[in-house]
């Protein structure tokens, strides 16, 4: 190992075991008996500040990171839909948020998987939904691997191989997650937020200033010599236009809201009112997404010929051709902890919606929720054991794994969101969509047809979703008596008004209930 | 919900800005359209929330 790489090593190896003692401090006092709600959902106690660091945390991710340079590398405009998507997103949160935090906290619920059980009254209901949510979810965390696999290789400077790098960001992250569940991501998450703001700020000034000597004469060679990357549909003939760009920035505003991470933050807040605030102050973070991507073209000029998967290195290539090795740490530890934060909170989802809806149908577990915790956690390391495995079976680019992923949650849109706010949409009608819908989008994926007619294919079969959905509850099978007698009050959503202890539920009372 | 909460409707600014305006925008002018959606966005969602707080 070379000096360089041994001090961006060693600095990367400090912060690492930094973010696990972190992780054990924020738990300290929380932890020890604290059940499967503690440990999924930091006990529903996290203030505004909390809140908005460790949403802000999942909506900045290795992907944003690293996949964003690296699309903005390979095409230009079309990736501008990150920031759209977070956006519009974020705007709906400030309903939805607070809804699902108050239906949750109403009748105990931890995670979407719950809410379907609870909102439909078959439990097998909510287990199909956390295997359906777990196969969606597998891509996001081998993205995650992959961003900080490559950042470790390349702070490196390649002593450590990719395949090596890859291993080390499962051991640290599964670690991570075991011993400190939603909390310790949340304090984790104000640590990364500092260095991520940081570095990005002063990449933000320094690669152009550094490459092009400012702004206007990098942004006057885009124009001059790559105008390809500044308008839709992107270079190389990508298919991405003004189409794609609207139906997928759509579709994925509308999944964000129920992506079951997102749902994590919501109802780890202590108050809807912590969640509308949030709403407000989310959108500001997305401004910094605008850095990687320009960096991205940038790199076009400094680190050419870069394809495929190897885009993802655009952004890590300028820092290491630039600057030395210290900050070569230092901006590898915010990027690899762009990837631990969110990949612990989709580990944790994972474990949280087997330990309650899959495994604790069993009776010994359903008797005994200090097992569930258990098994939440046993189900954390193999999820992350598998999506390790897709790593190197199956890599694929950062972008594309995130797509992949959205199509597939955007499915559960109609069942989750429809659901919980129209009672008419019954068990079989939320099915039946769904089967259309993922099947449908499956086929398109998987066939290499998406965008398919210039628009997003996930977009498109959720509007088949939808159709099949309202169609099947209008004519199809009615549901039973026990289910039509349950009051509306008990089955649907709402806005939870200001009452800051959502639906006037005593405080606590939703914590001790399953959890 | 819209009856009892028209401000609600700030809500959908965003969607205007980033899905309806942009393409049209696009057929760099683009980058900074983009930026002014993002910097818009909280202030729609502040809009809504003020309408909330004038409510109660």
């Amino acid at each position: 190992m070379s000096g360089n790489a041994a001090v961006a090593s060693a600095i990367f190896g400090v912060f690492m075991l930094l973010t696990v003692a972190l992780g054990l401090l924020a738990v300290r006092g929380h932890g020890r008996g604290g059940g499967l709600t503690e440990w999924s959902v930091g006990g529903r106690s996290l203030g505004t500040v909390f809140i908005w660091v460790l949403m802000a945390g999942e909506g900045y991710t290795s992907f944003s990171y690293l996949g964003a340079a690296g699309w903005g590398y390979n095409y230009g405009a079309p990736v501008l839909y990150v920031v759209a998507y977070l956006s519009c997103g974020y705007a709906i949160g400030y309903v939805v948020g607070p809804t699902l935090w108050a239906y949750a906290r109403r009748h105990g619920l931890v995670s979407i998987t719950d809410m379907v059980a609870h909102r439909y009254g078959k439990p097998w209901a909510g287990a199909l939904v956390a295997v359906l949510a777990t196969v969606c979810l597998l891509p996001y965390i081998q993205l995650q691997i992959t961003g900080m696999g490559v950042v470790v290789s390349t702070i490196s400077y390649g002593a450590i191989s990719l395949n090596w790098a890859y291993f080390i960001a499962f051991a640290v992250t599964t670690t991570f997650v075991v011993v400190s569940g939603l909390r310790g991501s949340a304090w984790v998450s104000v640590l990364k937020d500092v260095l991520v703001i940081g570095t990005l700020g002063f990449l933000a000034g320094y690669v152009p200033l550094h490459y092009f000597g400012g702004y206007g004469p990098f942004l006057d060679r885009m124009v001059a010599e790559k105008p390809d990357w500044l308008t839709f549909s992107g270079h190389g003939g990508s298919g991405m236009a003004g189409g794609w760009f609207v139906t997928t920035s759509f579709l994925n505003s509308l999944t964000v809201v129920i992506f079951p991470t997102t749902v994590a933050g919501y109802l780890g807040a202590r108050s809807a009112d912590a969640l509308r605030r949030n709403a407000m102050l989310l959108p500001f973070y997305n401004v910094l997404l605008f850095v990687p991507m320009l960096l991205g073209m940038a790199a076009i000029f400094v680190v050419p010929g870069l394809t495929g998967a190897g885009s993802n290195l655009a952004l890590f290539k300028l820092v290491v051709d630039s600057l030395p090795a210290w900050a070569v740490g230092v901006i590898g530890v915010a990027g690899a902890l762009s990837s631990i934060v969110p990949m612990a909170v989709f580990m944790l989802v994972i474990g949280t919606m087997w330990g309650r809806s899959v495994l604790g149908a069993i009776p010994r577990l359903a008797e005994r929720p200090e097992r569930q915790k258990t098994a939440a956690q046993v189900v954390v390391v193999g999820a992350g054991a598998l999506a390790l495995l897709l790593t190197y079976t199956a890599p694929n680019t950062l972008v594309r794994l995130s797509l992949i992923s959205y199509e597939g949650m955007a499915q559960l849109v109609p069942m989750i969101l429809l659901g919980l706010m129209w009672r008419r949409l019954t068990l079989w009608g939320a099915l039946s969509g769904l089967v259309v819908g993922g099947t449908l989008v499956c086929a398109l994926v998987f066939t290499g047809h998406d965008p398919v007619w210039g628009v997003n294919a996930g977009a498109l079969a959720l509007v088949a979703n939808v159709l099949v959905a309202l169609a099947v509850s209008w004519w199809g099978p009615r549901p039973g008596a026990a289910e039509a007698a349950r009051p509306d009050d008990e089955v649907l959503a709402r806005d939870p008004g200001r009452d800051p202890e959502g639906d006037g539920a005593p405080a606590g009372a939703a914590v001790s209930g399953r959890g | 919900m819209l009856k009892k909460r028209p401000h609600l409707l700030w809500l959908l600014a965003p969607y205007a800005l980033y899905l309806v305006a942009l393409p049209l925008v696009d057929r760099p002018f683009l980058f900074f359209w983009l930026l002014l959606a993002t910097l818009l966005t909280p202030v729609a969602v502040f809009l809504a929330w003020r309408g909330d707080r004038a409510r109660g």
